[in-house]
Protein backbone atom coordinates (compact mmCIF):
# COMPACT_ATOMS: atom_id res chain seq x y z
CA UNK A 1 0.00 0.00 0.00
CA UNK A 2 3.08 2.28 0.95
CA UNK A 3 4.70 1.46 -2.52
CA UNK A 4 1.27 2.28 -4.66
CA UNK A 5 0.95 5.60 -2.60
CA UNK A 6 4.33 6.44 -3.26
CA UNK A 7 4.29 5.63 -7.33
CA UNK A 8 1.00 7.23 -7.21
CA UNK A 9 2.65 10.83 -5.92
CA UNK A 10 5.93 10.90 -7.84
CA UNK A 11 3.88 9.70 -10.87
CA UNK A 12 2.16 13.02 -10.22
CA UNK A 13 4.55 15.22 -9.64
CA UNK A 14 5.99 13.72 -12.83
CA UNK A 15 3.29 14.24 -14.75
CA UNK A 16 3.10 17.65 -13.90
CA UNK A 17 6.29 18.70 -14.98
CA UNK A 18 5.81 16.46 -18.24
CA UNK A 19 2.76 18.92 -18.47
CA UNK A 20 4.72 22.07 -18.34
CA UNK A 21 7.44 20.77 -20.90
CA UNK A 22 4.33 19.76 -23.13
CA UNK A 23 2.37 22.73 -22.60
CA UNK A 24 5.12 24.56 -24.07
CA UNK A 25 5.21 22.56 -27.05
CA UNK A 26 1.37 23.26 -27.46
CA UNK A 27 1.88 26.38 -27.45
CA UNK A 28 4.36 26.24 -30.27
CA UNK A 29 2.53 23.70 -32.41
CA UNK A 30 -0.75 25.71 -31.99
CA UNK A 31 0.99 29.15 -32.89
CA UNK A 32 3.00 28.04 -35.80
CA UNK A 33 2.49 24.49 -36.29
CA UNK A 34 6.20 23.73 -35.37
CA UNK A 35 7.05 20.77 -32.73
CA UNK A 36 9.87 22.32 -31.28
CA UNK A 37 12.50 19.76 -30.51
CA UNK A 38 14.73 21.90 -28.53
CA UNK A 39 11.92 22.98 -25.84
CA UNK A 40 13.88 20.87 -23.35
CA UNK A 41 17.07 22.19 -24.09
CA UNK A 42 15.72 25.97 -24.06
CA UNK A 43 14.46 24.47 -20.69
CA UNK A 44 17.81 23.01 -19.95
CA UNK A 45 19.89 26.49 -21.00
CA UNK A 46 18.11 28.73 -19.17
CA UNK A 47 18.36 26.65 -15.87
CA UNK A 48 22.32 27.02 -16.54
CA UNK A 49 21.50 30.84 -16.34
CA UNK A 50 19.79 30.56 -13.64
CA UNK A 51 22.54 28.26 -12.12
CA UNK A 52 24.84 30.86 -12.61
CA UNK A 53 22.74 33.67 -11.09
CA UNK A 54 22.55 31.44 -8.23
CA UNK A 55 26.21 31.26 -8.06
CA UNK A 56 27.09 34.75 -8.32
CA UNK A 57 24.70 35.74 -4.72
CA UNK A 58 21.41 36.42 -6.56
CA UNK A 59 18.90 34.84 -4.41
CA UNK A 60 16.21 31.93 -5.33
CA UNK A 61 13.42 34.33 -6.31
CA UNK A 62 14.88 36.59 -7.74
CA UNK A 63 16.94 33.89 -9.59
CA UNK A 64 13.61 32.02 -10.50
CA UNK A 65 11.47 35.39 -11.92
CA UNK A 66 14.36 36.46 -14.15
CA UNK A 67 15.21 33.06 -15.54
CA UNK A 68 11.69 32.96 -16.63
CA UNK A 69 12.07 36.29 -18.26
CA UNK A 70 14.88 35.16 -19.88
CA UNK A 71 12.96 32.69 -20.86
CA UNK A 72 10.22 34.38 -22.43
CA UNK A 73 13.01 36.95 -24.51
CA UNK A 74 14.58 33.95 -25.67
CA UNK A 75 11.49 32.12 -26.96
CA UNK A 76 10.61 35.49 -28.56
CA UNK A 77 14.01 35.80 -30.46
CA UNK A 78 14.35 32.10 -31.84
CA UNK A 79 10.74 32.52 -33.66
CA UNK A 80 12.16 35.88 -34.87
CA UNK A 81 15.59 35.18 -35.92
CA UNK A 82 15.46 30.84 -36.30
CA UNK A 83 11.76 30.51 -37.20
CA UNK A 84 10.36 33.10 -38.82
CA UNK A 85 12.32 33.49 -41.93
CA UNK A 86 11.11 29.76 -42.60
CA UNK A 87 7.67 30.78 -43.21
CA UNK A 88 5.97 29.42 -46.41
CA UNK A 89 8.83 27.03 -46.77
CA UNK A 90 8.68 22.86 -46.11
CA UNK A 91 6.89 21.84 -43.23
CA UNK A 92 10.09 20.40 -42.44
CA UNK A 93 12.61 23.05 -42.51
CA UNK A 94 11.61 24.53 -39.08
CA UNK A 95 11.69 20.77 -37.88
CA UNK A 96 15.62 20.55 -39.08
CA UNK A 97 15.94 23.92 -37.45
CA UNK A 98 14.73 23.48 -34.19
CA UNK A 99 16.83 19.46 -33.80
CA UNK A 100 20.26 21.69 -34.60
CA UNK A 101 19.10 24.68 -32.03
CA UNK A 102 18.77 21.45 -29.40
CA UNK A 103 22.24 20.60 -30.50
CA UNK A 104 23.82 23.71 -30.34
CA UNK A 105 22.38 24.59 -27.01
CA UNK A 106 23.84 21.36 -25.49
CA UNK A 107 27.06 22.23 -26.86
CA UNK A 108 27.66 25.40 -25.75
CA UNK A 109 26.25 24.66 -22.40
CA UNK A 110 28.67 22.02 -22.31
CA UNK A 111 31.38 24.51 -23.32
CA UNK A 112 30.19 27.31 -21.39
CA UNK A 113 29.51 25.17 -17.78
CA UNK A 114 31.28 21.74 -18.33
CA UNK A 115 29.51 18.64 -19.14
CA UNK A 116 29.24 17.62 -15.76
CA UNK A 117 26.57 16.70 -13.59
CA UNK A 118 25.21 19.02 -10.80
CA UNK A 119 23.33 19.47 -8.19
CA UNK A 120 20.73 22.20 -8.19
CA UNK A 121 19.25 23.77 -5.07
CA UNK A 122 15.17 23.16 -4.67
CA UNK A 123 12.63 26.42 -3.52
CA UNK A 124 11.30 24.16 -0.76
CA UNK A 125 12.60 21.20 1.55
CA UNK A 126 12.88 18.05 -0.38
CA UNK A 127 12.11 15.81 2.19
CA UNK A 128 8.80 13.71 2.23
CA UNK A 129 5.91 14.87 4.21
CA UNK A 130 5.19 13.25 7.10
CA UNK A 131 1.24 12.03 6.99
CA UNK A 132 -0.02 10.51 10.18
CA UNK A 133 2.82 8.92 11.44
CA UNK A 134 4.29 7.76 7.92
CA UNK A 135 6.54 9.66 5.74
CA UNK A 136 5.35 9.61 2.17
CA UNK A 137 7.84 10.15 -1.34
CA UNK A 138 5.78 14.27 -1.40
CA UNK A 139 7.89 17.31 -0.49
CA UNK A 140 7.22 20.52 -0.02
CA UNK A 141 9.15 21.00 -3.11
CA UNK A 142 6.79 18.86 -4.77
CA UNK A 143 3.54 20.60 -3.48
CA UNK A 144 5.05 23.84 -5.21
CA UNK A 145 5.83 21.83 -8.42
CA UNK A 146 2.05 20.44 -8.26
CA UNK A 147 0.77 24.53 -7.71
CA UNK A 148 3.35 25.88 -10.13
CA UNK A 149 2.32 24.31 -12.93
CA UNK A 150 -1.79 23.87 -12.56
CA UNK A 151 -1.17 27.66 -12.01
CA UNK A 152 0.38 27.85 -15.24
CA UNK A 153 -2.20 25.76 -17.10
CA UNK A 154 -4.98 27.83 -15.27
CA UNK A 155 -3.14 31.15 -16.53
CA UNK A 156 -2.99 30.03 -20.49
CA UNK A 157 -6.21 28.58 -20.28
CA UNK A 158 -8.11 32.31 -18.61
CA UNK A 159 -5.81 33.58 -21.30
CA UNK A 160 -7.30 31.89 -24.40
CA UNK A 161 -10.62 31.96 -23.22
CA UNK A 162 -11.63 35.53 -21.07
CA UNK A 163 -9.18 37.92 -22.76
CA UNK A 164 -9.22 39.35 -26.18
CA UNK A 165 -5.48 39.06 -26.30
CA UNK A 166 -6.16 35.05 -26.01
CA UNK A 167 -9.15 35.44 -28.61
CA UNK A 168 -6.50 37.15 -31.20
CA UNK A 169 -4.39 34.12 -30.64
CA UNK A 170 -6.27 32.08 -31.24
CA UNK A 171 -7.76 33.19 -34.41
CA UNK A 172 -4.01 33.93 -35.65
CA UNK A 173 -3.69 29.71 -34.78
CA UNK A 174 -6.61 28.84 -36.70
CA UNK A 175 -6.75 31.31 -39.37
CA UNK A 176 -4.22 33.45 -40.23
CA UNK A 177 -4.81 34.96 -43.08
CA UNK A 178 -8.18 35.51 -42.01
CA UNK A 179 -6.83 37.14 -38.74
CA UNK A 180 -4.73 39.38 -40.62
CA UNK A 181 -7.49 40.43 -43.07
CA UNK A 182 -9.42 41.42 -39.79
CA UNK A 183 -6.40 43.64 -38.51
CA UNK A 184 -4.97 41.17 -36.22
CA UNK A 185 -0.98 41.35 -36.26
CA UNK A 186 -0.46 37.72 -36.57
CA UNK A 187 3.44 37.98 -36.72
CA UNK A 188 3.50 39.40 -33.45
CA UNK A 189 1.16 37.28 -32.09
CA UNK A 190 3.38 33.82 -32.69
CA UNK A 191 6.30 35.64 -31.60
CA UNK A 192 4.12 35.79 -28.02
CA UNK A 193 3.69 32.10 -28.72
CA UNK A 194 6.83 30.96 -28.62
CA UNK A 195 7.84 33.34 -25.91
CA UNK A 196 5.16 32.08 -23.76
CA UNK A 197 6.26 28.57 -24.25
CA UNK A 198 9.87 28.89 -23.51
CA UNK A 199 8.77 30.64 -20.65
CA UNK A 200 7.14 27.31 -19.57
CA UNK A 201 10.13 25.04 -20.52
CA UNK A 202 12.59 27.67 -18.24
CA UNK A 203 10.11 26.65 -15.27
CA UNK A 204 10.34 22.96 -15.77
CA UNK A 205 14.03 23.68 -16.29
CA UNK A 206 14.10 24.57 -12.81
CA UNK A 207 11.60 22.07 -11.55
CA UNK A 208 13.28 19.18 -12.70
CA UNK A 209 16.49 20.13 -12.31
CA UNK A 210 16.62 19.52 -8.29
CA UNK A 211 14.75 16.17 -8.86
CA UNK A 212 18.04 14.46 -9.47
CA UNK A 213 21.20 16.11 -11.21
CA UNK A 214 21.89 18.51 -13.91
CA UNK A 215 23.81 18.69 -16.82
CA UNK A 216 23.42 19.30 -20.20
CA UNK A 217 21.39 16.90 -21.51
CA UNK A 218 19.14 16.22 -18.36
CA UNK A 219 16.31 17.37 -19.98
CA UNK A 220 16.29 14.72 -22.97
CA UNK A 221 14.45 12.13 -21.82
CA UNK A 222 11.96 14.96 -19.91
CA UNK A 223 11.65 16.05 -23.57
CA UNK A 224 10.54 12.61 -24.73
CA UNK A 225 8.16 12.24 -21.81
CA UNK A 226 6.76 15.73 -22.67
CA UNK A 227 6.39 14.60 -26.11
CA UNK A 228 4.51 11.56 -25.29
CA UNK A 229 2.35 13.71 -22.73
CA UNK A 230 1.60 16.88 -26.00
CA UNK A 231 0.72 14.31 -28.36
CA UNK A 232 -1.77 12.25 -26.13
CA UNK A 233 -2.89 15.57 -25.35
CA UNK A 234 -3.81 16.46 -28.82
CA UNK A 235 -1.47 19.42 -29.10
CA UNK A 236 -3.65 22.10 -29.13
CA UNK A 237 -5.28 22.06 -26.36
CA UNK A 238 -3.42 23.54 -22.43
CA UNK A 239 -5.88 21.08 -20.70
CA UNK A 240 -4.80 18.39 -22.98
CA UNK A 241 -1.11 18.91 -22.16
CA UNK A 242 -1.94 18.72 -18.36
CA UNK A 243 -3.63 15.44 -18.99
CA UNK A 244 -1.36 13.97 -21.12
CA UNK A 245 1.19 14.89 -18.72
CA UNK A 246 -0.17 13.55 -15.74
CA UNK A 247 -1.56 10.17 -17.45
CA UNK A 248 2.47 9.57 -18.50
CA UNK A 249 3.86 10.58 -15.76
CA UNK A 250 1.39 8.07 -13.58
CA UNK A 251 2.06 5.26 -16.22
CA UNK A 252 6.01 5.60 -16.20
CA UNK A 253 6.29 6.35 -12.70
CA UNK A 254 3.63 2.69 -12.39
CA UNK A 255 6.44 0.73 -14.84
CA UNK A 256 9.59 2.25 -12.81
CA UNK A 257 8.32 1.61 -9.79
CA UNK A 258 6.56 -1.92 -10.41
CA UNK A 259 8.45 -3.74 -13.15
CA UNK A 260 12.20 -1.72 -13.27
CA UNK A 261 13.44 1.85 -13.53
CA UNK A 262 15.32 1.11 -17.11
CA UNK A 263 11.93 0.48 -18.62
CA UNK A 264 10.64 4.20 -18.20
CA UNK A 265 11.70 5.36 -21.59
CA UNK A 266 10.56 2.29 -23.35
CA UNK A 267 7.17 2.72 -21.21
CA UNK A 268 6.36 5.75 -22.65
CA UNK A 269 7.57 5.36 -26.25
CA UNK A 270 4.19 2.28 -25.91
CA UNK A 271 2.19 4.41 -24.64
CA UNK A 272 2.63 6.72 -27.62
CA UNK A 273 3.09 4.28 -29.85
CA UNK A 274 -1.00 2.84 -28.53
CA UNK A 275 -2.14 6.52 -28.41
CA UNK A 276 -0.86 6.80 -32.12
CA UNK A 277 -2.56 3.87 -33.19
CA UNK A 278 -5.98 4.20 -31.09
CA UNK A 279 -6.67 7.58 -31.23
CA UNK A 280 -4.20 9.73 -33.36
CA UNK A 281 -5.50 12.82 -32.78
CA UNK A 282 -4.69 12.42 -29.28
CA UNK A 283 -7.13 12.57 -26.01
CA UNK A 284 -8.84 15.65 -26.55
CA UNK A 285 -7.51 16.31 -30.30
CA UNK A 286 -10.07 17.01 -32.70
CA UNK A 287 -9.22 14.99 -35.84
CA UNK A 288 -7.25 16.60 -38.14
CA UNK A 289 -4.81 16.06 -40.38
CA UNK A 290 -1.06 17.14 -38.67
CA UNK A 291 2.26 17.52 -40.23
CA UNK A 292 5.88 17.42 -38.06
CA UNK B 1 -12.17 56.65 -52.24
CA UNK B 2 -10.31 54.07 -53.76
CA UNK B 3 -8.41 54.63 -56.63
CA UNK B 4 -6.26 52.12 -58.95
CA UNK B 5 -4.23 53.43 -60.86
CA UNK B 6 -1.75 51.05 -63.58
CA UNK B 7 -1.95 47.90 -60.77
CA UNK B 8 0.14 45.19 -61.86
CA UNK B 9 0.71 41.48 -60.37
CA UNK B 10 3.18 38.60 -61.39
CA UNK B 11 3.09 35.45 -60.20
CA UNK B 12 6.28 34.28 -61.54
CA UNK B 13 6.11 34.00 -65.16
CA UNK B 14 2.31 34.59 -64.86
CA UNK B 15 0.55 38.43 -65.21
CA UNK B 16 -1.88 37.92 -63.34
CA UNK B 17 -3.07 41.86 -63.99
CA UNK B 18 -1.90 43.98 -66.28
CA UNK B 19 -1.87 47.78 -65.67
CA UNK B 20 -6.09 47.95 -64.23
CA UNK B 21 -6.99 50.76 -63.62
CA UNK B 22 -10.71 51.78 -62.30
CA UNK B 23 -11.93 54.00 -59.38
CA UNK B 24 -14.19 52.86 -56.57
CA UNK B 25 -16.86 55.95 -55.82
CA UNK B 26 -18.04 57.05 -52.46
CA UNK B 27 -20.85 55.43 -51.40
CA UNK B 28 -21.62 53.04 -53.93
CA UNK B 29 -20.94 49.58 -55.56
CA UNK B 30 -18.61 48.80 -57.78
CA UNK B 31 -18.20 45.44 -58.98
CA UNK B 32 -15.36 43.68 -61.01
CA UNK B 33 -17.13 40.35 -63.43
CA UNK B 34 -15.04 38.30 -65.46
CA UNK B 35 -14.74 34.59 -65.82
CA UNK B 36 -13.09 32.08 -63.88
CA UNK B 37 -8.83 33.05 -63.88
CA UNK B 38 -10.04 36.60 -65.19
CA UNK B 39 -8.10 38.19 -62.37
CA UNK B 40 -10.60 39.34 -59.45
CA UNK B 41 -10.15 37.75 -56.75
CA UNK B 42 -6.19 38.40 -56.83
CA UNK B 43 -7.13 42.00 -57.75
CA UNK B 44 -9.06 41.96 -54.23
CA UNK B 45 -5.82 40.51 -52.83
CA UNK B 46 -3.59 43.19 -53.87
CA UNK B 47 -6.20 45.61 -52.88
CA UNK B 48 -6.44 43.99 -49.54
CA UNK B 49 -2.30 43.79 -48.72
CA UNK B 50 -2.25 39.92 -48.99
CA UNK B 51 -0.32 39.92 -52.52
CA UNK B 52 2.26 42.65 -53.48
CA UNK B 53 1.87 44.25 -56.32
CA UNK B 54 4.56 44.31 -58.97
CA UNK B 55 4.09 48.15 -60.38
CA UNK B 56 0.78 50.74 -60.21
CA UNK B 57 -0.62 52.68 -57.40
CA UNK B 58 -3.63 52.36 -55.16
CA UNK B 59 -4.85 54.93 -52.91
CA UNK B 60 -7.76 55.42 -50.00
CA UNK B 61 -8.99 58.07 -49.54
CA UNK B 62 -6.46 60.09 -51.07
CA UNK B 63 -3.56 57.86 -48.44
CA UNK B 64 -1.44 55.87 -50.77
CA UNK B 65 -1.50 52.07 -49.62
CA UNK B 66 0.60 50.13 -52.30
CA UNK B 67 2.64 47.92 -50.04
CA UNK B 68 1.01 47.92 -46.86
CA UNK B 69 0.96 44.96 -45.02
CA UNK B 70 -2.73 43.88 -44.66
CA UNK B 71 -3.04 44.41 -41.10
CA UNK B 72 -2.84 48.09 -41.43
CA UNK B 73 -5.00 48.22 -44.38
CA UNK B 74 -7.79 46.41 -42.20
CA UNK B 75 -7.66 49.27 -39.54
CA UNK B 76 -7.42 52.29 -42.14
CA UNK B 77 -11.21 50.79 -42.90
CA UNK B 78 -11.05 47.98 -45.85
CA UNK B 79 -12.78 44.90 -45.17
CA UNK B 80 -12.16 42.21 -47.48
CA UNK B 81 -14.54 39.09 -47.31
CA UNK B 82 -12.44 36.55 -48.44
CA UNK B 83 -13.98 33.82 -50.91
CA UNK B 84 -15.20 30.83 -49.11
CA UNK B 85 -13.83 30.08 -46.17
CA UNK B 86 -14.02 32.78 -43.85
CA UNK B 87 -15.69 31.58 -40.44
CA UNK B 88 -12.97 30.72 -38.19
CA UNK B 89 -14.83 27.31 -37.34
CA UNK B 90 -12.84 26.50 -34.02
CA UNK B 91 -14.75 29.59 -32.72
CA UNK B 92 -18.20 30.51 -31.23
CA UNK B 93 -20.60 32.16 -33.41
CA UNK B 94 -19.81 35.67 -30.36
CA UNK B 95 -15.96 34.88 -31.60
CA UNK B 96 -15.79 35.61 -34.57
CA UNK B 97 -17.80 38.63 -34.53
CA UNK B 98 -16.02 39.64 -31.54
CA UNK B 99 -12.53 39.81 -33.69
CA UNK B 100 -14.36 41.97 -36.05
CA UNK B 101 -14.76 44.85 -33.19
CA UNK B 102 -11.20 44.70 -31.82
CA UNK B 103 -9.84 47.25 -33.32
CA UNK B 104 -11.24 50.07 -34.85
CA UNK B 105 -13.99 50.28 -32.10
CA UNK B 106 -13.51 51.64 -28.57
CA UNK B 107 -13.92 49.23 -25.85
CA UNK B 108 -17.45 50.50 -24.67
CA UNK B 109 -18.86 50.44 -28.53
CA UNK B 110 -18.26 47.02 -29.01
CA UNK B 111 -20.88 45.34 -27.07
CA UNK B 112 -23.63 48.10 -28.61
CA UNK B 113 -22.06 47.42 -31.89
CA UNK B 114 -22.39 43.00 -32.22
CA UNK B 115 -26.09 43.81 -30.89
CA UNK B 116 -27.02 45.49 -33.75
CA UNK B 117 -25.26 42.73 -35.93
CA UNK B 118 -27.45 40.77 -34.16
CA UNK B 119 -31.01 42.42 -34.68
CA UNK B 120 -29.94 43.10 -38.15
CA UNK B 121 -29.29 39.33 -38.47
CA UNK B 122 -31.54 37.56 -36.17
CA UNK B 123 -30.04 34.07 -37.31
CA UNK B 124 -27.03 35.14 -36.48
CA UNK B 125 -27.99 36.29 -32.80
CA UNK B 126 -29.67 32.60 -32.00
CA UNK B 127 -26.85 30.81 -32.45
CA UNK B 128 -23.98 33.34 -30.86
CA UNK B 129 -23.18 30.69 -28.23
CA UNK B 130 -22.52 27.77 -30.33
CA UNK B 131 -19.15 26.69 -32.36
CA UNK B 132 -19.61 28.34 -35.86
CA UNK B 133 -18.47 25.04 -37.40
CA UNK B 134 -22.47 24.43 -36.77
CA UNK B 135 -23.39 27.18 -38.93
CA UNK B 136 -25.24 25.98 -42.50
CA UNK B 137 -22.80 28.25 -45.36
CA UNK B 138 -25.92 30.39 -45.79
CA UNK B 139 -25.51 31.30 -42.23
CA UNK B 140 -21.66 31.46 -42.41
CA UNK B 141 -21.49 34.25 -45.39
CA UNK B 142 -23.81 36.47 -42.88
CA UNK B 143 -21.85 35.78 -40.16
CA UNK B 144 -18.50 36.71 -42.03
CA UNK B 145 -20.59 40.10 -43.55
CA UNK B 146 -21.73 40.31 -40.06
CA UNK B 147 -18.10 40.45 -38.57
CA UNK B 148 -16.90 43.12 -41.74
CA UNK B 149 -19.64 45.48 -40.63
CA UNK B 150 -19.21 45.35 -37.19
CA UNK B 151 -15.98 47.07 -37.59
CA UNK B 152 -17.88 50.15 -39.41
CA UNK B 153 -15.41 49.84 -42.45
CA UNK B 154 -15.72 52.28 -44.97
CA UNK B 155 -15.07 49.85 -47.71
CA UNK B 156 -15.95 46.53 -48.31
CA UNK B 157 -14.44 44.00 -50.44
CA UNK B 158 -16.33 41.21 -51.44
CA UNK B 159 -15.44 38.05 -53.15
CA UNK B 160 -17.99 35.76 -54.61
CA UNK B 161 -20.38 36.44 -51.67
CA UNK B 162 -23.33 34.27 -53.40
CA UNK B 163 -21.02 31.08 -54.22
CA UNK B 164 -22.60 28.00 -53.18
CA UNK B 165 -25.69 29.59 -51.59
CA UNK B 166 -29.12 29.19 -52.12
CA UNK B 167 -30.61 31.88 -54.39
CA UNK B 168 -33.08 33.14 -51.56
CA UNK B 169 -29.69 33.10 -49.53
CA UNK B 170 -28.10 35.04 -52.25
CA UNK B 171 -30.60 37.74 -52.33
CA UNK B 172 -30.92 38.15 -49.00
CA UNK B 173 -26.96 38.91 -49.07
CA UNK B 174 -27.64 41.17 -52.27
CA UNK B 175 -30.26 43.46 -50.46
CA UNK B 176 -27.97 43.79 -47.21
CA UNK B 177 -24.89 44.94 -48.99
CA UNK B 178 -27.50 47.67 -51.67
CA UNK B 179 -29.01 48.66 -48.28
CA UNK B 180 -25.36 49.24 -46.50
CA UNK B 181 -24.12 51.28 -49.04
CA UNK B 182 -27.18 53.50 -49.90
CA UNK B 183 -26.73 54.90 -46.74
CA UNK B 184 -23.87 57.10 -46.16
CA UNK B 185 -20.18 56.11 -45.30
CA UNK B 186 -19.75 52.46 -47.16
CA UNK B 187 -19.12 51.49 -50.47
CA UNK B 188 -18.36 48.13 -51.80
CA UNK B 189 -16.31 46.30 -54.27
CA UNK B 190 -18.24 42.93 -55.16
CA UNK B 191 -16.23 40.54 -57.58
CA UNK B 192 -19.03 37.98 -58.73
CA UNK B 193 -19.68 35.44 -61.49
CA UNK B 194 -23.13 35.51 -61.02
CA UNK B 195 -23.09 39.00 -63.48
CA UNK B 196 -26.58 39.05 -63.76
CA UNK B 197 -27.25 39.61 -60.14
CA UNK B 198 -24.22 41.73 -59.26
CA UNK B 199 -25.35 44.51 -62.08
CA UNK B 200 -28.64 44.82 -60.44
CA UNK B 201 -26.98 45.92 -57.34
CA UNK B 202 -24.02 47.72 -58.63
CA UNK B 203 -23.48 51.61 -59.82
CA UNK B 204 -20.53 50.69 -62.06
CA UNK B 205 -19.11 47.91 -63.40
CA UNK B 206 -15.67 46.63 -64.15
CA UNK B 207 -15.20 43.70 -66.81
CA UNK B 208 -11.48 41.92 -66.27
CA UNK B 209 -10.45 39.35 -68.85
CA UNK B 210 -7.08 37.71 -68.60
CA UNK B 211 -5.74 40.49 -66.08
CA UNK B 212 -6.95 43.33 -68.37
CA UNK B 213 -9.86 45.75 -68.10
CA UNK B 214 -12.01 45.27 -70.94
CA UNK B 215 -14.61 47.78 -70.05
CA UNK B 216 -15.34 50.42 -67.14
CA UNK B 217 -19.21 51.11 -67.40
CA UNK B 218 -22.46 52.19 -66.24
CA UNK B 219 -24.29 48.71 -65.38
CA UNK B 220 -27.26 49.67 -67.27
CA UNK B 221 -25.19 49.58 -70.51
CA UNK B 222 -22.98 46.70 -69.91
CA UNK B 223 -26.24 44.36 -69.59
CA UNK B 224 -27.80 45.77 -72.74
CA UNK B 225 -24.65 45.14 -75.08
CA UNK B 226 -25.35 41.34 -76.13
CA UNK B 227 -21.94 40.60 -77.27
CA UNK B 228 -20.13 42.03 -74.23
CA UNK B 229 -22.53 39.50 -71.84
CA UNK B 230 -21.99 36.59 -74.22
CA UNK B 231 -18.19 36.84 -74.22
CA UNK B 232 -17.04 38.11 -70.88
CA UNK B 233 -20.47 37.78 -69.02
CA UNK B 234 -21.53 34.07 -69.61
CA UNK B 235 -25.38 35.37 -69.80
Amino acid sequence: MGLFVNILLSGIVQGMVFAAIALGLVLISRATGVVNFAQGAMGMFTTFIAFTLLTHGLGYWPAFVATLAIGFVFGALVERTLIRPLQGKPALNPVIVTIGLLIVLEGAAGSIWGNVARGFPAAFSQRGLVIGTTRVAFSHFDVFIVIAVAALVVGIVALFRWTDLGLRMRAAAFAPEVSRLLGIRVGRLFTLGWALAAAAGALAGLLVAPLSSFSPYYMDLNLVFGFTAAVLGGLVSPIGALIGGLVTGLAISFVGGYIGPDLEPLAALVLLLIVLMLRPQGLLGAAEARRV
Amino acid sequence: MLRVDGLTVRYGPVQALSDVSFDARDGVITTVLGANGAGKTTLLRTLSGLVRSTAGRVSFDGVPITGRDPETISRMGIAHIPEGRGVISELTVDENLRLGTLHRLRRAERRGAMEEIYERFPQLGERRNRSASTLSGGERQILVIGRALVSRPRLLLLDEPSLGLAPLVTAQIMATIEELTSGAGLSAILVEQNARGALSVAHWAVVLNLGRVVIADEPSRLGADAELRRHYLGF
